[in-house]
């Protein structure tokens, strides 16, 4: 544990479960047996009925100014942040987790279990609230050229302005083209927000709790669309297939007018372990959510 | 009742940014990356900063809509 280069504990998530099914040896400290290849010595560390599952890792790449200068790099974020996430998800298979955030370290293991100390009871309690229940993520998407098009398509009030700029004064004309701009931009923002929220009502209505969180770019969703909805839910696994089913019928409805739902999941409870906030509904994304620990 | 509960999830970058970097439970340990970190990310992407608010729309409030429940 004290050897020189692996001087730092990351943690993954917790769990409640014993973790006797993940040791693959006898020996004293349980391993995170299917992370082997890609967590290095990830194992579990037990505290007061929680096991937190952690592995310890290099100041060489995790201590403050190294972490920083990593940051810079994207690969390498992408490598250890997918490294983080199937860990977890391989706890996840078998129990109930609390998926902390990339890049949670702690100097000592003693740190770390007077942070447990600290927020056992907080902790506990939303493992509970967990259990039985998967975190989806559904992402809409909207091809605003195509929208535009069967808005102008389909409203004859544009057909009638078009009629209107062939008839009348070029003067007229530029006015009434200009007003014809404004009209479609208002009725696509329109639709955009009447569209997303619908899909989001209908889905909705699957979930025990909801999170509509901030939109990406397109440098960061690289999709040609825009993204116009960002939601997760917190659904019972027994109301999962009924959600993916409303998901599947919206994606059809929805596409001809230029609308794409990505759907993913089951995903660790990311948007949902803050212990303050069970059972509220439609919850707008909360940034700050984390700090309740802190 | 048997059924498939697993759909494509990649850990693709949007991932990333959107779940394991900046969701999560976060406690005051010994070392948590901080907001302004994450902020670097989006400026190597070379996702075009040109104001503060454009940086909080980014990766702060969601975007207001009707979909909100008025505060």
């Amino acid at each position: 544990m004290k050897s020189q280069d692996k001087g730092l504990i990351y943690l993954y998530c917790l769990t409640n479960k014993p973790p006797h099914q993940y040791i693959g040896g006898g020996g004293k400290i349980p391993k995170l047996k299917e992370a082997e290849d890609l967590v290095d010595n990830a194992h579990f560390l037990y505290y007061q009925g929680l096991y937190a599952v952690v592995s310890n890792v290099s100041t060489d790449e995790f201590s403050e100014e190294n972490l920083k200068n990593n940051l810079a790099d994207l690969e390498w974020i992408k490598t250890k942040a997918g490294i983080h996430e199937k860990a977890i998800e391989t706890v996840m298979k078998n129990s109930c987790v609390i998926p902390f955030k990339f890049g949670t370290i702690f100097n000592t293991e003693e740190n770390l279990k007077i942070m447990l100390k600290k927020h056992i009871s907080k902790f506990k309690d939303t493992l509970k609230y967990l259990e039985g229940k998967e975190e989806w993520g559904v992402k809409i998407y909207c091809d605003i050229d195509k929208l535009k098009e069967n808005l102008i398509r389909e409203d004859k009030e544009f057909l009638n302005i078009d009629k209107e700029i062939n008839s009348v004064s070029p003067g007229k004309a530029f006015i009434l083209k200009k007003k014809k701009v404004e009209l479609v931009n208002t009725n696509v923002n329109k639709k955009l927000n009447d569209y997303g929220q619908l899909i989001f009502e209908k889905l909705n209505q699957h979930s025990i709790e909801s999170r509509i969180n901030k939109l990406l770019p397109k440098e960061v969703t690289e999709r040609k669309e825009e993204m116009i909805l960002n939601s997760a839910f917190l659904i019972k696994k027994n109301k999962v297939e009924n959600f993916m089913e409303a998901e599947s019928a919206l994606k059809e409805i929805f596409q001809e007018m230029g609308f794409f739902l990505d759907c993913t999941g089951p995903w660790p409870p990311y948007n949902f372990c803050e212990a303050t906030t069970y059972g509220a509904k439609r919850t707008p994304a909360c940034r700050q959510a984390g700090k309740l620990y802190g | 009742m048997e059924y498939v509960t697993t759909k494509s999830k990649d850990v693709t970058l949007l991932e990333v940014l959107d779940r394991v970097l900046d969701k999560g439970v976060v406690i005051s340990g010994d070392l948590v990356i901080s907001l302004a970190e994450i902020d670097l990310i989006y400026v190597g992407l070379k996702v075009l900063i040109s104001s503060v608010e454009t940086m909080e729309r980014l990766r702060g409030a969601p975007f207001a809509s009707p979909m909100q429940e008025p505060t």
